[in-house]
């Protein structure tokens, strides 16, 4: 029963507090010429589709979506771009952690690709309505990298703290 | 026929024709968020002015040590700053007197220079760089609508793009493109002012680019000050916008474009000032004879 309270607080907390992870940051880092775009919520998932996720259960997909589509509603206004890639990608990481073992370097790998693929196809949709006229070797140099670099420290920072819940949880789930 | 039998591919199928219609209804009701996007943004507000608060504690910590450091030679700047501004508080004081004075004699009472305060605090910034926009934590029961002007002490930093109940979106300058211009003017003397728009942001060299429509005499110079202008007819004038950093010709070599520095911090935005235009609009002109 808790389980399913559980993950919907953790997750609307951390879509909350990335709110406030920009004024965290440095500002010189933010003045300069990169951008960096916390995906905590996205690597929040990962954790939920490596850890907690069975073959045949398809929670993380569900969270990826209902709250996608909360992010897109308090932060960016253009309904679906986050709801749409999240979804995606976590389905895509989903089908390949069954192929893998669910270990640290696995989750770290995984949310690296994850990660890229995410913001590639944000950029991707933001191109195409025309919210952005970054060109492609901008965009990899001065976002991709530092996005990617940023949430990964941010998903080892917090793996000591929630990776003994979160098997627990998993080994619980039937 | 295979390709359609597949499940999964028509569940993303599916999925990306939702996608569409999203983004296609979003960009088409711009202006007015429905009514659940108002329930979202209100709830999240509210947890978010209350996860702002420690947050705002801690980095206050930390940029308050890293001011100790600089603090004895703002304070022998200022100093001699204060010591010249003594002697224009007088001429002002002498000089608005006046300006009342007359403007009784003519019976004038409200200006486009006029408006009305509301005061807001930055509880989120959009962490979607692309986006530009932060939350403020006053809505529409405290009076904001859409395309308020929004300012700090030290000048403009964009405008209400959308309200709901308790918080509303802020646009910032950064993130202003063809769509939400805004009128803007120099001054300068005997009617020569130069009036412009500022349409969009430089990413490169982080500066906001105006151009120049109707160019007097005086000819622009590096160093001008930028000023909103009332003649957009959505915002009230002589909020500062920025300073004059370079002038360049367009692309096409027709008008010329002032590249401006903004002259608030867009990067580190707390208290922030909604902006109430009081002189009515014409189109409300009758209302607000009511009301007054």
């Amino acid at each position: 029963m808790t389980r399913r309270v559980i993950f919907p607080l953790i997750l609307f907390a951390v879509m909350v507090l990335s709110g406030v992870a920009l004024e965290l940051l440095p500002h010189q880092l933010l003045m300069g010429t990169y951008m960096i775009v916390p995906h905590w919520l996205f690597v929040m998932l990962i954790y939920i589709a490596i850890f907690y996720d069975r073959n045949d259960t398809y929670y993380a997909v569900l969270y990826a979506l209902i709250f996608g589509l909360l992010f897109d509603i308090v932060y960016t206004g253009i309904l679906g771009v986050y709801m749409f890639s999240y979804a995606l990608v976590i389905y895509i990481v989903r089908g390949l952690k069954k192929m893998l073992q669910g270990n640290f370097y696995v989750l770290l790998m995984l949310s690296a690709f994850g990660i890229a693929i995410a913001d590639v196809s944000i950029y991707a949709i933001f191109t195409v309505i025309g919210f952005t006229d970054m060109p492609i070797e901008v965009y990899l140099l001065n976002r991709l990298i530092p996005t990617i670099l940023m949430n990964l420290l941010f998903l080892v920072l917090i793996y000591p703290f929630i990776i003994k819940p979160m098997r627990k949880w998993g080994t619980e789930l039937t | 026929m295979n390709f359609f039998r597949s499940k999964k591919l028509f569940v993303i199928l599916i999925g990306f024709i939702v996608l569409v219609v999203l983004i296609g209804y979003s960009l088409n009701s711009r202006g007015h968020l429905n009514f659940a996007e108002k329930i979202v943004s209100d709830s999240v507000g509210w947890v978010q002015n209350i996860a702002q608060a420690p947050v705002t504690f801690v980095t206050d910590i930390v940029s308050n040590v890293s001011d100790f450091k600089t603090t004895y030679e703002e304070n022998q700047v200022l100093r001699e700053q204060l010591s010249q501004q003594k002697s224009m508080v007088y001429d002002l004081q002498k000089l608005e007197d006046e300006n009342e004075e007359l403007r009784s004699i003519i019976d004038m009472t409200e200006t486009a220079r006029d408006y009305e305060p509301i005061y807001a605090t930055v509880i989120a910034r959009s962490p979607e760089q692309w986006v530009d926009q932060v939350t403020i934590n006053r809505g529409e029961n405290d009076g904001i609508q859409e395309n308020m002007v929004v300012r700090t002490a030290e000048g403009m930093i964009g405008k209400v793009l959308h309200t709901s109940k308790g918080t509303s979106t802020v646009q910032l300058l950064t993130g202003f493109d063809e769509f939400n211009r805004v009128s803007a003017t120099v001054l300068r003397e005997d009617d020569k002012d130069i009036f412009g728009m500022i349409e969009g942001f430089d990413e490169e060299t982080e500066m906001l680019l105006f151009r120049i429509i109707e160019e007097s005499d005086a000819d622009i110079e590096e160093g001008d000050t930028v000023y909103s202008s009332e003649l957009g007819g959505e915002f009230p004038a002589g909020i500062t916008i920025g300073e004059v950093k370079e002038v360049v010709a367009d692309q096409y070599g027709l008008t010329r474009i002032a590249m401006i520095e903004p002259a608030a911090d867009l990067f580190d935005i707390r208290n922030v000032i909604v902006v109430n235009r009081s002189i009515d609009q014409p189109e409300d002109e009758e209302e607000g004879d009511e009301e007054s």
